[in-house]
């Protein structure tokens, strides 16, 4: 489904990605887990086509490297589902009409076949009676799930989440990753990059970690950065 | 779907008052001058063409053609040339005494010196310097045709204010169209800016180009619609204040009107897709 085969992505003199190489298949489920600014936004970039690699290949679905034309672009992004840490919500339009947005970009529906498509997506994510709430009458857990509500409308095969519980407060954080692990268990690929191993731990599935551009199997990765101290990270009501 | 390109054209359109009063402030004033330079040249050229309609050719004939021959003649001319009108010695003579008006002057003259002619009302294909010049060479070979005037002076030097008109109005348009797209492009560049945060977002759900600038390609042209009809709303006021000091001024017809309106409208979709194209490369990453 997705694979990185010996990329590195520099910007300028930083280096933001250090010949990483790893695969993700249909299904699976992987958290990196990794320092602010050790390249995780970079790594879900990458999958996104938002940058290209300095050297490498990126390979998404049947997209497969170099630089994608902005059509071939727009339909890769539309068989993604993606979480953005800032929920990236349109302020002037209503929870309905944030997710509904999405549907309408995929093309695939008709205005009759959006509604109850979208109220579906918001009764699964719990946001059905504040549909005709505008973002800013929302807390950070309920535009998280307005977010992920916008993330699974179209029954993406992947989605991808970038510190799904980056704001929020832990039973809020507990209550996303749960939705999280529940979207994945319906059937779709999920993959979270969070700084929080309390989270990669809750999200379960493979735990890769990345530290200055390199990223290594969890199980091989050192102490420091899978096993925070306990005062730092409080833990999640959703964790394991 | 074309409903959702509405609403969300109508909602920039609102969201961004003071953007799109300035575009159609600006688009205003540009269709309005070239409103003005084609009101003008409407009534310019409506009077070439009425003093076009009495550009005839006059044959003056032999004085010794017969009646056969005249009729002959006629027929051939009807064929190639236009609608004629014989005028008899007796008729020349007669308008000539009308026009002349004093009698001591007329009995100075002994004889009618006047020759019988053929008036020709031409086709309008005819109707300039060049095809009249032809003409007339051609109908002086024939054998009962003394001379032709045709006022050759006169004819080019209407065919050259008509040309001249044609080209200032296409100045004007070239002109006008350029001052369209440079308000467009640079109208549609802010609002795409003030609206960045939204094409960012269309863009990573994976909206297409198409998705993204069609309710600002629609936003654009009604704007444009409205700024055409403001301008449109000018100039007749203005041919309404002049109608009284300029006679025979009119407002554009409807035909004009409408292409002038639905031109403009195409020109801004034409000029919107081009801006667009090249803003959303930078915007929509």
């Amino acid at each position: 489904m997705i694979s990185f085969d010996h990329v590195t992505k520099r910007y300028g003199e930083r280096l933001a990605l250090d010949d990483v190489s790893w695969r993700m298949e249909e299904g699976d489920c992987v958290s990196v887990l990794g320092h602010s600014a050790a390249g995780k936004t970079t790594l879900l970039r990458l999958i996104t086509h938002e940058v290209s690699p300095t050297s490498g290949t990126v390979t998404v679905g049947t997209f497969r490297g170099g630089k994608l034309s902005r059509g071939h672009r727009a339909l890769l992004r539309r068989t993604l589902g993606i979480i953005y840490e800032d929920f990236r919500l349109l302020s002037d339009r209503t929870v309905f009409e944030n997710v509904a947005l999405a549907v309408r970009i995929a093309g695939h529906y008709s205005d009759g076949e959006i509604i109850p498509r979208v109220l579906h997506a918001l009764t699964e994510v719990g946001l059905h009676e504040h549909q005709t709430a505008y973002p800013h009458e929302l807390s950070f857990g309920e535009k998280q799930r307005c977010a992920i509500g916008r993330a699974i409308v179209n029954r993406p095969a992947l989605i991808l989440a970038d510190e799904p519980t980056g704001a929020l407060e832990p039973k809020s954080a507990g209550e996303i990753l749960e939705l999280l692990k529940r979207i994945h268990r319906e059937g779709a690929a999920l993959l979270v990059g969070t700084t929080r191993p309390e989270v990669a731990e809750a999200i379960g599935g493979h735990g890769f970690v990345l530290e200055e551009g390199r990223l290594t199997n969890a199980q091989h990765a050192g102490p420091s950065l899978y096993a925070p101290p306990a005062s730092q990270t409080p833990p999640l009501p959703g964790g394991r | 779907m074309h409903l959702f390109y509405f609403r969300e054209a109508w909602r920039s359109f609102t969201a961004h008052r003071g953007l799109a009063s300035t575009a159609i402030f600006s688009l205003t004033a540009a269709l309005a001058l070239c409103g003005v330079f084609l009101l003008l040249s409407h009534n310019a050229e409506q009077a070439l063409h009425i003093v076009g309609d009495r550009r005839e050719m006059i044959i003056y004939l032999k004085d010794d053609v017969s009646e056969a021959d005249v009729q002959t003649l006629q027929l051939k001319i009807r064929d190639l040339y236009g609608s004629p009108t014989y005028v008899s010695r007796a008729k020349a003579w007669e308008e000539f005494s009308t026009q002349v008006g004093d009698p001591e002057l007329l009995q100075a003259v002994d004889t009618n010196p006047l020759p019988a002619s053929l008036r020709v009302k031409l086709k309008p294909e005819l109707l300039n310097f060049t095809a009249m010049e032809t003409a007339a060479k051609q109908v002086v070979e024939f054998p009962e045709v003394e001379d032709v005037r045709y006022g050759a002076e006169w004819v080019r030097r209407l065919d050259e204010v008509s040309a001249a008109l044609h080209r200032g109005t296409l100045f004007a348009g070239v002109l006008v169209a350029i001052a369209i797209i440079f308000v467009l492009y640079n109208t549609l560049r802010l609002t795409v800016l003030a609206r960045r945060q939204q094409v960012e977002i269309m863009s990573r759900l994976g909206a297409s180009d198409r998705f993204v600038a069609m309710p600002f390609l629609l936003e654009a042209v009604l704007e444009t619609f409205v700024a055409a009809l403001l301008a449109l709303g000018m100039v007749f006021v203005l041919q309404q204040s002049l109608a009284p000091r300029v006679i025979g001024l009119t407002f554009l017809p409807l035909t004009w009107s409408a292409a002038f309106v639905g031109g403009a409208m195409l020109l801004a979709w034409l000029a919107s897709g081009y801006a667009l194209n090249r803003i959303l490369r930078t915007v929509g990453a």
